[in-house]
C-alpha cells in the first residue's frame, strides 16, 4: 500500500484531456508517415507543445494520436488538412477538443463523486453493524471498509501510474468509472466477511442482563461475553466465506478477461484497472480487513488491562 | 386418514413448484423474444438506443453566456436557447437529434449554463458547427448618452495630448466614481433580444418617412411579452437612439420618436435584397437570447463506432460463456440453475435498455460485461451456505432454504452499499458518468431480484436429495470440492 502511494506520488498520474482539458485527434493510414514528419507538419501551424503517440485503430490501421491544446473549428479544420496530406489514405476517425473549464470541472466532480460514495459508506457500514458492540465497536468495522477502500483504489492507481510512465496512457473519465466499480466491489467483498463475523459473534456469545434503578428509572444493562476467543470467531468467519470470496472474483475476473482480449482499445485500460482492483479487493478483504479488526480489538484489550 | 392425504397434498405441492417454476421461465423467455424482436425489427418502438461513440457522429458543447442576465430568468431562457438551437438543427436534417441544457454542479465555482448537441450520423462537424453558428443573436439596446459623452471627452484628451506631443498617446484607465470608462460601444441593454420574437419578413422600404426607395428590410414582429417590453421601452425613451444589434454589431440606431405599441419593428442595415432575406429566415427558425461559443467538440466515426460496438458485443457473449462455464463446473446442478438466473438477468437488462431507455455507450458496454461477473454475486453467496447445510445432511430443499435465509444479510448489505454509490454518481456525474451509474444502480437490482425469485424457484422445483443418499442427483447436488 505505502508502494503504491510512493509510485502514485513519484510517477504522478498521465491525466487526459477530459481533465486538463485540450483535443485528442485519431489519424488513420493506410500506409502511415514517420513520426517525425507528421510532428514537423503539425508544428508548422504553432500550436503550442504537442504530443504525437502511435497507436493502432479499432479497424487495425496503423494511426497516430495527436495530442494538443483545445482547439478552435478553424484550427480544427487546418490540423485535420495538414495531416491528412501526409501518408496514404489518410482519415481522422475520433477527434476530442474539451475547453479547460469543462476539464476542471469534470476533474472536481469525479473527486467529489468518489468522496461522496466513501462517506456513504462508512456511515451506511457503521449503521448495517450496529449493535455488534463487542469487543469493537460498529464504527470500527466502518472505517476498516475505508481503510480497505483506501488501499483497493491505490493498487489500480499505481499500476495506471506505471501504464502512464512507460506507455503514455493517460487517466480518463473511464478510468474513474473504473475506480468507482473497484469501490463498490470492495466494500461488498469486506462486507461479506464482516457479515459473517457479526453472524459468528452473535452465535457464539452469552448474555447477562443486570438491572438497576438510577434516579426514579429502570435501566437494564446488557453484557456480552464471548465463549469463544474473538480472533478465533473473525478467523472462523473468513475461512468460511473464503470459497464465496475466490469465486465470485473468479467470475468477475473472466468476465473482465473477455472485455480485455475482444473488448476493443476503448475499454481495454478499463478491464485492466478494473482486474487489478478486483485482485486487490480480494486480497485486503481476506489478508488485510480480518487481521485489522483483531490487531484493534487485541490493542484494545491491552490497553484496557493497564488501566487497569 | 393422514396416510391417505399425505401424498395428495406432497403431489399438489410438487405441481405447485413445477408451475411456478414454468412460470418464470415462461416470463424470461417472452422477454427474451420481445428484446431480440425489438432489436432486428428496423422500425420497432423500442429499439436499441446507441450512444455517439458507438453509432458514430458529432458531440457539441456550447456555453451560454448569461453573465448578463437575472439568475432567475437563466432557466427559462435556456430553455428558449435550447428550442432555438433544436429547430436550427431539424433544418440540417439530422435523425433524432439530441439538444439538451445542462448546468454545471455546484462544484465549481461559478455556475455555468451549457447546451449539449449530439448530432448521431454526423461526422462532418464543421457543417453541423458552421449551421448552427448561422443562428442570428439579435439584441435592442439604448444609446447610452452619459457614458458616449465620457468616451467623447476622453477622446478628446487623447487628440489633445497627441497634438501637444507631436506623438500619438494612449490614455488607458480613466475612472470615473471608481468606475472604468468601457471602452464598448455606448449602448444599454434592454432585455429585450431575439427571444421575444414571433416572425420576421423581408420587406422593401416604401420611400416615405425619409427612408431610401425599395431598400431592402427585416420586418419583425414580437410576442406579446416582447410587444409589451418593446411599448415600454419606447415610452419611457422617446427621443433617443434604440440600438439593434445583430450578433454583437451596430447594424442601425434608429431615433425613437414615439412609443411604439404595435409590436412591430423594422431592422434596416444596408443590407442587399439576398442578405436581408437570409436574415429574415435566419430569425423566423429563431434568434439567440444569449450569446453562445462553442467549448468540446467530438467526432466518431461511423465505422468506427460499428466496430467498438462489435467488439464490445463479442467480449460480453464470450464473457457471459465464462461465467457460465465456471459456474456449472464448480457448483453442478445448482449452477445449472445459477446460469439461467444469470440470463435472465441479462434478458432484464436488455429488456429495460431497450424501455427506459438508456443510451449504450462504450463505457455502459463495458459496465454490463463487468456486472455479469459481479451478477452471480448473490448465487454464489447463497449456495456455499446452503453447500454447508447440505454437508450436515440435511436435505436438499430444506439446504438452499436455509441458504437463502443465512445469505440475504450479507447479500442485502453488500447490494444497497452498492446501490447508494450508485445514486450519488448519478447525482454528481456528467451525462456519460450518469449512464453507467444508471446501469450499475439497475445492475445490483436486477441481479438481486433474479438471484432470489428465479433461482429461489428454481432450486426448489429440483427434486429433493440428501448427501447420503449416494444417488446421482445428491452427486449433482454437491460442489467441486470433496469433502
Amino acid at each position: 500500500m505505502a508502494g503504491s502511494a510512493l509510485i502514485i506520488g513519484t510517477l504522478g498520474l498521465n491525466l487526459g484531456i477530459d481533465f486538463t482539458g485540450g483535443s485528442l485527434t485519431e489519424v488513420s493510414y493506410q500506409t502511415a508517415p514517420e513520426k517525425t514528419e507528421l510532428e514537423n507538419r503539425i508544428n508548422e501551424q504553432d500550436l503550442g507543445g504537442i504530443s504525437v503517440r502511435e497507436s493502432v485503430d479499432e479497424a487495425g490501421r496503423d494511426a497516430y494520436l495527436i495530442r494538443t491544446r483545445d482547439l478552435s473549428e478553424a484550427e480544427r479544420l487546418e490540423l485535420e488538412e495538414s495531416v491528412t496530406s501526409l501518408g496514404e489514405a489518410g482519415e481522422v476517425s475520433r477527434f476530442t477538443s474539451i475547453g479547460p473549464v469543462i476539464g476542471q470541472e469534470l476533474k472536481d466532480k469525479a473527486l467529489y463523486a468518489i468522496l461522496g460514495v466513501v462517506l456513504i459508506i462508512v456511515i451506511y457500514v457503521a449503521f448495517a453493524f450496529r449493535g455488534i458492540g463487542t469487543p469493537v465497536s460498529s464504527w470500527t468495522y466502518g472505517a476498516i471498509t475505508i481503510f480497505v477502500l483506501v488501499h483497493d483504489v491505490l493498487v489500480p492507481t499505481a499500476l495506471m501510474s506505471v501504464l502512464g510512465y512507460v506507455a503514455g496512457i493517460e487517466v480518463d473519465v473511464l478510468f474513474v468509472m473504473a475506480l468507482l466499480a473497484v469501490l463498490g466491489y470492495s466494500v461488498n467483498d469486506t462486507i461479506v466477511v464482516f457479515d459473517r463475523v457479526r453472524e459468528n459473534l452473535m452465535a457464539n456469545r452469552t448474555e447477562t442482563r443486570t438491572k438497576r434503578e438510577e434516579a426514579g428509572i429502570m435501566l437494564e444493562d446488557v453484557e456480552y461475553t464471548l465463549t469463544k476467543p474473538y480472533p478465533e470467531i473473525v478467523g472462523a468467519a473468513v475461512s468460511e466465506t473464503l470459497a464465496r470470496s475466490i469465486n465470485t472474483s473468479l467470475t468477475t475476473f473472466v468476465a473482465l478477461v473477455a472485455l480485455y482480449f475482444l473488448g476493443g482499445a476503448v475499454t481495454q485500460t478499463f478491464a485492466l484497472v478494473l482486474m487489478a482492483g478486483v485482485l486487490a479487493g480480494t486480497y485486503s478483504s481476506i489478508c488485510i480487513a480480518s487481521p485489522l479488526v483483531v490487531a484493534y480489538a487485541q490493542h484494545r484489550a491491552k490497553k484496557a488491562d493497564e488501566l487497569k | 386418514m393422514t396416510e391417505s392425504t399425505q401424498p395428495n397434498t406432497q403431489s399438489s405441492q410438487g405441481f405447485i413448484r413445477t408451475f411456478r417454476a414454468l412460470v418464470v421461465v415462461g416470463i424470461v423467455l417472452g422477454l427474451a423474444f420481445w428484446v431480440y424482436q425489438n432489436a432486428v425489427t428496423p422500425e420497432s418502438k423500442n429499439p436499441f438506443k446507441l450512444g455517439l461513440d458507438l453509432a458514430g457522429g458529432s458531440h457539441l458543447v456550447y456555453e451560454a453566456d448569461v453573465s448578463k442576465i437575472d439568475s432567475a430568468e437563466v432557466p427559462e431562457l435556456m430553455n428558449v436557447l435550447r428550442d432555438v438551437i433544436e429547430r436550427r438543427v431539424n433544418v440540417f436534417g439530422v435523425s433524432e437529434p439530441i439538444v439538451q441544457v445542462e448546468s454545471s454542479s455546484f462544484v465549481t465555482d461559478e455556475p455555468v449554463q451549457r447546451l449539449v448537441v449530439e448530432l448521431p450520423g454526423v461526422t462532418d462537424v464543421s457543417e453541423a458547427v458552421a449551421e448552427i453558428g448561422r443562428t442570428p443573436l439579435l439584441e435592442f439596446k439604448l444609446y447610452d448618452a452619459e457614458l458616449a459623452a465620457q468616451q467623447e471627452t476622453l477622446q478628446n484628451l487623447e487628440t489633445l495630448t497627441q497634438n501637444a506631443t507631436g506623438s500619438k498617446a494612449e490614455i488607458g484607465n480613466v475612472t470615473i466614481n471608481g468606475e472604468a470608462i468601457s471602452q464598448e460601444l455606448p449602448f444599454k441593454d434592454t432585455g429585450l433580444t431575439g427571444r421575444y420574437l414571433e416572425t420576421a419578413t423581408l420587406e422593401f422600404a416604401g420611400g416615405n418617412s425619409g427612408q431610401l426607395s425599395n431598400e431592402p428590410l427585416v420586418s419583425v414582429r414580437f410576442t406579446a411579452e416582447g410587444a409589451d417590453l418593446f411599448a415600454d421601452i419606447t415610452r419611457n425613451n422617446v427621443n433617443r437612439q434604440l440600438g439593434i444589434f445583430l450578433d454583437g454589431e451596430l447594424l442601425s440606431a434608429p431615433n425613437i420618436n414615439e412609443p411604439i405599441t404595435g409590436g412591430t419593428a423594422v431592422i434596416s442595415g444596408g443590407f442587399t435584397a439576398d442578405e436581408a432575406k437570409e436574415l429574415a429566415q435566419n430569425l423566423s427558425f429563431g434568434a439567440l437570447p444569449v450569446p453562445i461559443e462553442l467549448q468540446s467538440t467530438q467526432t466518431v466515426g461511423a465505422s468506427l463506432g460499428a466496430e467498438v460496438l462489435g467488439k464490445g458485443m463479442e467480449a460480453g457473449l464470450y464473457g457471459l460463456g465464462l461465467v457460465l462455464l465456471f459456474m456449472v463446473l464448480w457448483y453442478r446442478l445448482p449452477g445449472l440453475v445459477a446460469g439461467v438466473a444469470l440470463l435472465s438477468y441479462v434478458t432484464i437488462m436488455l429488456a429495460l435498455f431497450q424501455l427506459i431507455p438508456v443510451t449504450l455507450t462504450a463505457a455502459g458496454l463495458a459496465g454490463f460485461v463487468l456486472s455479469l461477473g459481479m451478477a452471480v454475486d448473490a448465487n454464489v453467496l447463497v449456495f456455499e451456505r446452503m453447500k454447508e447445510e447440505f454437508a450436515k445432511g440435511v436435505s436438499s430443499r430444506e439446504a438452499a432454504s436455509v441458504g437463502f435465509s443465512r445469505a440475504w444479510s450479507a447479500i442485502r448489505d453488500g447490494n444497497i452499499t452498492s446501490l447508494l454509490s450508485a445514486i450519488i454518481l448519478f447525482w454528481f456525474g456528467t451525462s456519460l458518468v450518469k449512464g453507467f451509474a444508471l446501469v450499475f444502480g439497475v445492475g445490483v437490482i436486477i441481479s438481486m431480484l433474479t438471484a432470489l425469485v428465479v433461482t429461489r424457484t428454481l432450486l426448489m422445483t429440483l427434486p429433493e436429495t440428501k448427501k447420503d443418499s449416494q444417488t446421482l442427483m445428491a452427486t449433482l447436488f454437491g460442489n467441486g470440492l470433496k469433502k
